[in-house]
């Protein structure tokens, strides 16, 4: 057949001509960072007034730590590839954290879920509809046994996400398993989230009254300082109080004021800052405008090394470097167009390993949707590891150090997150503003703000407010559903439990961990030994509770068996 | 002419879940549109919240999930709407979820969903548009 009679297929496409001539001449609307800071077009040797290199920003691994903790950052150690995971029952999470491992994730990283971080057994009538779904429980010793079932738990470096006053459990838990295991807990490595007094933020509220929270928090941090020297005992969560919908400055001045709580318990325990400031991890937020979160974490590293030595007076460099792991933004992330949030979360993670971060974690695109199907976990793995393998951005510390913009940013949100940080201490502190509930009334202006920029249009998010398309019928790559079966198991395992363990063996060890609450001691050497004995979370949390003066149950429906 | 009642909204949690971001901000931007909000707040269970909207007459009852929850409280919901008559009350839900299951949340008698990245001015629309068909 001759080409040329061929005959052009017609267009089924439409296109406007005159909107893509608008297109084509289209410029941004706003010229504004994501937290609102009013950007120059151009950032010059002028913005930076009266620099002083060495006192402000030194070189990475000098203090004041502005361009990294470590002297060579990357080329020392790549940073910890943790991906978060907590699925179903004890052994499904398990199988997750070895399939993750076995294609390269080199930080385990388990989540507990809502009746856990409640502190409710599995058997716990609020708890049966909902264990496992987004997240972990851990009822007994049983269930941690599950968990790390043939892991050396010598060898790895396991970050437990365990945050309210259920944290000091996880802990007793985890210890009781590597003793049993014969592991020597001097060589334990990983960290435990442990910070209730953020997660009343996160609706748990009536699990972490805040004086149960500073005594439980505290008694998890004077504890590792004492047993496990190389474990991470809190990681102040600065990410969720970013997913509140603050502003960058507001995420670091809040974040700092609630680990000014947990230090000045810890001091007026008697402990020294230099003693256990080392141990102090954060978890912090990388949301999508990649320059103002790496001049955000620069900010918090300069403003955490001024602060634990200068209003501290530590003499230990490691007590005053900011160490932190990234969790990228979920709320971030939309469930139309999913794909794009693979896109997102690769920014986001740019900015975290350009911001020097210590240990990542990269949300899994279907994150809006579900909890992660395997493939859209690896999925997020490999782009920590695209990051880490392919780009280059690991050959150089702080390589936007030096940035006229982004130097001048680091101190503009600064000088805004000491500003605010002032503000509580005019408040009488952040235990006050606390309790006055200025906090959550921070939060609520904030997230409604956030929305009204998307209903305006002030802030775009493709495929909700431009590009939009007609919405998908189905998740790409299937949706990660958690097996009935396994809470219906779990439930019934916890209820043979309790009806076969010694009772004459656990009520010495309950009535101890009540002397000791009582007594004011720390209670996780006993809290170790109940667990051992086949106490279980809610009893733990319960036992205590009542010495404070709290209901044993936080949902008040059940009473003390003891 | 009378005044024409404000439409009432009853918005809510349900179960253990603690993500409130969402409910909390439809419920403020509701309230700015001239709707009366009545936010019952977080560890609801099905029959508190039937309850409260009975209670309270409300027009509409709004349910924010996130957990995964969805599949679970949504059918006992529903059983208590049909267990007190609600069957003028609008029932919406928010937050996230698998696109899957909306239709399957319809099925079990959702009137509407509405997905995280929502925007504001749909939400309104459709409630001041379905009060009125069912009232």
């Amino acid at each position: 057949m001759n080409k040329d009679t061929k005959q052009p297929e017609k267009n089924t496409i439409e296109v406007n001509w005159d909107d893509y001539l608008k297109a084509y001449y289209e410029k941004p609307q706003s010229v504004k960072s994501w937290s609102g800071y009013d950007l120059k077009e151009i950032y010059t040797p002028k913005d930076r007034t009266e620099e002083n290199y060495e006192k402000d920003v030194a070189d990475a691994g000098t203090y004041p730590f502005t361009r990294g903790i470590h002297k060579n950052m990357f080329r020392g150690r790549y940073w910890t590839k943790r991906e978060v995971i907590g699925i179903g029952s004890p052994a499904d999470t398990h199988k997750r954290v070895r399939y993750l491992v076995e294609h390269g994730g080199s930080g385990l990283n388990t989540i507990a879920d809502v009746t856990y971080e409640m502190g409710l057994d599995a058997d716990h009538p609020w708890a049966v509809n909902e264990v496992g779904l987004t997240g972990v429980n851990i009822t007994s010793i049983r269930d941690m046994e599950t968990l790390t079932k043939d892991i050396p738990l010598d060898k790895v470096s396991w970050s437990v996400i365990t945050a309210s006053t259920a944290a000091s459990v996880s802990m007793a838990q985890y210890v009781s398993v590597a003793e049993n295991n014969g592991f020597d807990l001097t060589k334990l490595r990983g960290s435990i989230q442990n910070d209730p007094i953020h997660f009343r933020y996160c609706g748990f509220r009536p699990a972490c009254p805040l004086d149960l929270s500073i005594k439980l928090g505290s008694d998890v941090m004077e504890f590792c300082t004492r047993r496990l020297p190389k474990w991470y005992y809190t990681t102040v969560n600065m990410y969720d109080l970013r997913e509140q919908g603050i502003t960058a400055p507001q995420e670091v001045a809040f974040g700092f004021g609630i680990a000014m709580c947990y230090i000045d318990e810890l001091i007026r325990r008697g402990l020294d800052i230099d003693e256990f400031a080392p141990r102090f991890t954060f978890y912090v937020s990388c949301h999508i405008d990649i320059f103002e979160e790496v001049a955000k974490i620069r900010a918090a590293r300069r403003m955490w090394a001024r602060l634990i030595k200068e209003k501290y007076g530590a003499k230990d460099p490691k007590s005053m470097q900011f160490r932190f792991a990234v969790h990228t933004a979920g709320c971030s992330l939309v469930p139309q167009q999913p794909l794009n949030n693979i896109v997102r979360i690769a920014y986001e993670g740019l900015a975290a390993v350009l911001g020097g971060v210590q240990s990542l974690h990269c949300c899994s695109y279907d994150e809006p949707m579900c909890l992660p199907t395997e493939k859209a976990h690896l999925q997020a793995l490999r782009t920590q590891q695209i990051l880490a393998y392919e780009t280059g951005i690991t050959n150089v510390a702080d390589p936007l150090g030096g940035s006229y913009y982004v130097e001048g940013l680091t101190d503009k949100i600064e000088e805004d997150s000491l500003k605010i940080m002032e503000q509580v201490e005019e408040l009488g502190g952040m235990e006050e503003a606390i309790r006055t509930e200025w906090l959550d009334r921070q939060f609520e202006a904030e997230a409604v703000d956030r929305q009204k920029e998307l209903d305006s249009g002030e802030k775009l998010v493709v495929g909700v407010n431009i590009f939009t398309s007609e919405p998908e019928k189905t998740t790409p790559l299937g949706v990660q559903r958690v097996p009935e079966q396994s809470a219906v198991e779990q439930v019934e395992d916890v209820k043979k439990l309790k009806r076969t363990r010694n009772m004459d063996k656990l009520k010495d060890a309950i009535k101890r961990l009540r002397d000791d609450a009582e007594e004011g001691k720390n209670v996780i050497p006993a809290m170790v030994e109940a667990t051992k004995a086949f106490g279980t979370t809610g009893e733990l949390l319960g036992t205590v509770r009542q010495v404070f003066v709290y209901s044993y149950d936080p949902m008040e429906i059940i009473e003390s068996p003891f | 002419m009378a005044k024409e009642r404000k439409i009432k909204i009853l918005v809510t949690k349900v179960g253990l879940d603690g993500h409130d971001r969402g409910a909390k901000v439809v419920s403020s931007l509701l309230k700015e549109a001239g709707m009366e909000v009545i936010y019952l707040g977080m560890y609801q269970t099905p029959e508190a919240i039937i309850k409260a909207a009975i209670d309270e007459d409300v027009d509409v009852i709004g349910i924010s999930y996130l957990s995964g929850e969805h599949l679970i409280f949504t059918p006992k919901i529903v059983e208590e709407m049909k267990k007190n008559d609600l069957d003028d009350v609008l029932l919406i839900a928010g937050g996230t979820f698998p696109v899957e299951d909306i239709p399957v949340m319809k099925e079990m008698g959702i009137d509407e969903v509405f997905g995280a990245g929502s925007l504001t001015e749909p939400i309104i629309q459709y409630i001041r548009e379905h009060v009125r068909e069912k009232r």
